[in-house]
């Protein structure tokens, strides 16, 4: 093999892999990225045997052919060169790797290509194509509700399926970690009427933001019940989805909460914040206080500090006293891209709906907190 | 059969069952008599375990002719001046040692009272009473028994061998020794000194210290914690060994009451409630405590052998032992005992230095054992786990001083297991779970005790399979669990629902969180308290939440975990009652490289 790439296109396609790459391999071979040179290309691939991750990026090959080096040093090597340097890739006759740039040599220790684990096929049949910016959308309003206790694996992805609704079918993201829950939802692209329900893993998630951050264009997501690939810009993600039943999710989102409350969710949201401080406590317990045209929060320590804050608020019902994680709210306060929160409360120990004034696609549901 | 009337000897013998059992009884009767009439040196020797013959010979008051015949007879003593059960000052009352030691073996006595010109020497042979003749005795008395349950032949058959009878002769000796250092004490076992014990100086206190350490061992001195606290009519002193020094067995709690050792329900419950969420279920301190009662106020005469005594006020006495020894302990803080640190010493040190010279030879299984010890194996992967991490940000790290805290300032982590920190005289070896879990179930306690727990109720419940009598158990319990914030319901056969969890918890494995409770629960003495049973579950929980090993801390997050330790009561141990840290000295260290 030997060609001569972009610094920069090789550099982007590199961070991919290093971070689809884990830190600690019992196989040292995982650690490699797989670099195979053919016609006006160079693809890259990386493993952690769930999830694949392929990018062809442009180059000038002078010979065909491929090898596999320790991702992270390639990496950390191109990063360091610099800006609008050529680099060139040679593999040498005693299996090293000849990384060339300027007049920077690296000679990097190689591990046979044919050892490197191959993709295990199978048909994707669903196909559709979505605007990056959807589902960055559906991934950002989500992500922070994901489980991160692996006991419950089934709550540790994003779960994506076709949605029917009265006003049609959506295609729609939730997260729960069975504390809150995040559904968010866009227009059913074409091809997604038949999707399976499945359950994206927190790592792809990641990675496929990653791989979209910052772009306009569609990206192409194929799905089997076990298996999604997005393909965007010469990278394509393949992963394994988990394997596991998602909650009845819409049992648990309450329909006749009739308490309304609408704030300005960015003022809430730092009143909340300050009112928090006094407890030292990983929970963080906040009480909310609603009054005809008022909120008052309150928390409170062990240590015996206390705080209280008073807003004018949007609110017309009975009174009622109710208390929640103020990490749990803030961080649902976060997604509320419009001026306005919409809360619907039932009583102290129901689930409390938030709604985004100008985003009706956005639900979240939190659940109180006894204190 | 006809009922008939017991022959006296007869009467003799079972009683004596009653209160000679095995030759340590006897040894104790006799050292207990010896003790009662005020000598300063008790010498025993044993032969056969103590059942061919038994010595015990005294310095103290000593008895007149008229007196050894008196002594031998049923229900005669010298102790109850005014027949006054309830003023009881000696460890003797009764006038039933000496005759039910005489009606089951061949019994000399020998005695000389204080001031007296001649010495009487007096036989008893399985109940018969001799005539008492002169005899060769320099002061104090000497009682020897001789073939001891020689008339009752049933009794010998229950005997254990002769090493098991010593090791119980000796256990009664060390018992009274402890509570009397101003006496010495010594026992020859079958020709072998087997215990030397000389009067001690210094207060009373100093005095107790050292006869502790030499009966208890040094670990006990080193580790031990000075108890004193009084209340109107009682005082206890003594010392109480730090939660880390635990034993598997309950035997290492001495107690005394008035000077007389017991084995009393009361106060060994006292004991563990004291120390309870310092220790696993499994594991027991080690302490010698001694109750100063007015007589009036207890009474010892509820067991044969004097081994448990009634209180008037057994809330007063309970209440005054776990309080002393729960303020003792608290002030002890983070403090964790030394064995740990030497034992660690002692373990590497043998490989490592020979004072023979000889480093091959013999010595290859310990050189293997102590390089296990270093486990090179594990570091090189701690090297690139967790290991450079701290080491990248020497800036924090060097901005704690470690001279300036107990436990120093944190320089590595290894294995991201253990946190090392540099003290002003040694090395801390933290378990950072161990330290973490402790921390977190001090807060959860905290909490509990202002508050009560904040719980997040759950969106998605969760359901938990158990067995059908685990699920019983944990629903049995539902109410005290609700007040550590889990709710639970039962949901169909053998599993629960759980409805609310202690939102301290946060995201957790409650399928781990509920089986463990279940087997903690069930495997619970139904004789706790119910606020034992709630710290257990604490500990659990904690345990359940806490930093585990594996984890990559910053310098700044290991500083911070030490000076929390510091502040934090009971921080030398985890709820498990294992260490928390070990320190070793420097002197340890040069131990450890034959510099001294
Ligand atoms: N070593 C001794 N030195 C001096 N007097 C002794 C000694 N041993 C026994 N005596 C005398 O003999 C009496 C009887 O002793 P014995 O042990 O049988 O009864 P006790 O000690 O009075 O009561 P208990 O049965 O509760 O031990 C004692 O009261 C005491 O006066
Ligand atoms: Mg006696």
């Amino acid at each position: 093999m030997k060609l001569r790439i972009e610094r920069a296109a090789l550099l982007k396609s590199l961070q991919h892999m290093q971070s689809v790459v884990e830190r600690r391999n019992t196989i040292p071979i995982l650690s490699n990225v797989l670099l195979d040179a053919s016609g006006a290309k160079l693809a890259l691939t990386a493993t952690d045997l769930d999830l694949w991750m392929v990018e062809h990026v442009a180059a000038t090959v002078e010979q065909p052919g491929g090898t596999t080096v320790p991702a992270q040093t390639l990496y950390d090597i191109v990063r360091k060169l610099p800006d609008g340097a050529e680099v060139e890739l040679v593999t040498e006759t005693d299996g090293r790797l000849l990384v060339r740039a300027g007049r920077s040599r690296f000679h990097l220790p190689s591990l046979d290509r044919e050892d490197f684990p191959l993709m295990p096929d199978g048909d994707l049949p669903h196909r559709f194509n979505l605007a990056a910016a959807d589902l960055r959308r559906l991934i950002e309003k989500t992500r922070f509700a994901i489980s991160t206790e692996e006991t419950r694996y089934y709550l540790t992805g994003i779960y994506l399926h076709a949605a029917k609704t009265e006003t049609g079918t959506t295609l729609r993201a939730v997260a729960t970690d069975g504390h809150r829950l995040a559904r968010i939802e866009t227009a059913l692209p074409k091809g997604a009427a038949q999707i399976p329900g499945v359950i994206v893993p927190r790592k792809v998630v990641t990675e496929m933001y990653r791989l979209i951050e910052g772009a306009d264009d569609d990206v192409a997501l194929s799905l089997s019940d076990s298996k999604i690939r997005a393909e965007f810009n010469g990278a394509v993600l393949t992963s394994k989805l988990i394997d596991g039943t998602f909650p009845d999710y819409q049992r648990v989102i309450p329909s006749g909460n009739d308490k309304m409350l609408e704030v300005d969710a960015k003022a809430f949201a730092a009143a909340i914040d300050r009112v928090s401080t006094v407890s030292t406590e990983k929970s963080r317990a906040v009480k909310i206080a609603l009054e005809k045209g008022k909120a008052t929060l309150s928390a409170s320590s062990a240590e015996n500090a206390s705080a209280t804050e008073e807003l004018a608020v949007g609110y017309d019902a009975a009174s009622i006293e109710i208390g929640f994680n103020a990490r749990y709210l803030i961080e649902i306060l976060g997604e509320i891209d419009g001026e306005s929160a919409e809360f619907a409360f039932a009583d102290a120990v129901s689930p409390t709906i938030v709604r985004d004034t100008t985003d009706q696609g956005a639900l979240y549901v939190l659940m109180p907190m006894r204190v | 059969m006809p009922i008939r009337r017991l022959p006296d000897e007869l009467i003799s013998r079972i009683a004596a069952g009653e209160v000679i059992e095995r030759p340590a009884a006897a040894v104790k009767e006799l050292v207990e008599n010896a003790l009662d009439a005020g000598a300063r040196r008790i010498d025993v020797t044993l032969a056969g375990g103590g059942q061919r013959s038994l010595i015990v010979s005294d310095d103290g008051h000593g008895m007149s002719r008229a007196e050894l015949l008196l002594a031998v007879e049923r229900h005669a003593t010298s102790k109850l001046p005014e027949d006054d059960l309830v003023n009881i000052r000696t460890l003797g009352f009764r006038g039933e040692a000496l005759p039910s030691i005489g009606a089951v073996s061949r019994l000399r006595l020998q005695s000389r009272a204080r001031g007296a010109g001649e010495a009487w020497a007096l036989d008893v042979d399985a109940g018969a009473v001799g005539a008492p003749a002169p005899a060769a005795q320099p002061g104090g008395t000497r009682v020897e028994v001789h073939d001891l349950f020689y008339p009752v032949p049933a009794r010998l058959k229950f005997l254990k061998n002769a090493r098991t009878e010593s090791g119980h002769a000796s256990d009664a000796i060390k018992r009274l020794a402890m509570a009397h250092p101003n006496v010495a004490f010594s026992l020859v076992d079958d020709e072998r000194t087997v215990l030397t014990l000389p009067t001690t100086l210094g207060d009373q206190s100093e005095q107790r210290l050292e006869r502790l350490g030499r009966v208890l061992g040094r670990d006990f001195a080193d580790n031990a914690l000075k108890v004193a606290a009084e209340r109107p009519g009682v005082r206890l002193s003594g010392f109480i060994g730090l939660p880390t020094l635990n034993r598997a067995g309950a035997q290492w709690q001495y107690l005394f009451v008035n000077g007389r050792p017991v084995r009393d329900r009361l106060l060994l419950g006292a004991v563990r409630g004291a120390y309870q969420d310092l220790l696993a279920r499994d594991r027991h301190p080690m302490v010698a405590l001694f109750l100063d009662i007015d007589p009036a106020d207890v009474d010892v005469n509820v067991h044969p052998t004097k081994a448990e005594v009634r209180f008037r006020d057994g809330a007063l006495v309970r209440g005054l032992i776990v309080g002393a020894l729960r303020h003792t302990l608290a002030e002890a803080g983070h403090r964790a005992s030394t064995t740990v640190g030497i034992a660690t010493v002692e373990a590497a040190r043998p490989a490592f230095f020979h004072p023979g010279g000889n480093y091959g030879g013999g010595s290859q299984p310990r050189l293997a054992d102590a390089m296990r010890f270093q486990a090179p194996s594990g570091m090189a992967a701690g090297r690139q786990a967790g290991y450079d991490a701290p080491a990248g940000r020497p800036e924090a790290v060097a901005q704690v001083n470690g001279s300036a805290y107990p436990l120093g300032a944190a320089r590595a982590q290894l294995h991201t297991t253990y946190v090392v920190a540099e003290t002003a005289d040694g090395v801390v070896i933290v378990d950072q779970h161990a330290a973490h879990e402790r921390l977190v179930f001090e807060r959860i306690k905290a909490a509990l005790a202002s508050t009560g727990v904040a719980r997040q109720l759950l969106l998605v419940p969760e359901i938990v399979e158990l067995g059908s009598a685990e699920a019983d158990h944990l629903l049995a319990r539902g109410e005290e669990l609700a007040a550590l914030g889990l709710v639970i319901e039962a949901f169909g056969d053998g599993a629960v629902v759980v409805r609310e969890v202690p939102a301290l918890l946060g995201d957790t494995d409650l399928q781990g969180l509920l089986r463990d409770l279940a087997d903690d629960l069930a495997g619970f003495d139904q004789a706790l308290s119910l606020h034992d049973r709630l710290s257990e579950v604490c500990a659990t929980m904690a345990c359940h939440s806490s930093v585990r090993a594996g984890r990559v801390l910053s310098s700044a997050e290991m500083n911070a975990l030490l000076r929390e330790m510091e502040a934090t009561p009971h921080a030398g141990q985890c709820g498990h009652g294992r260490p928390t840290y070990v320190e070793l000295k420097l002197s340890d260290i040069e131990r450890l490289f034959g510099r001294r």
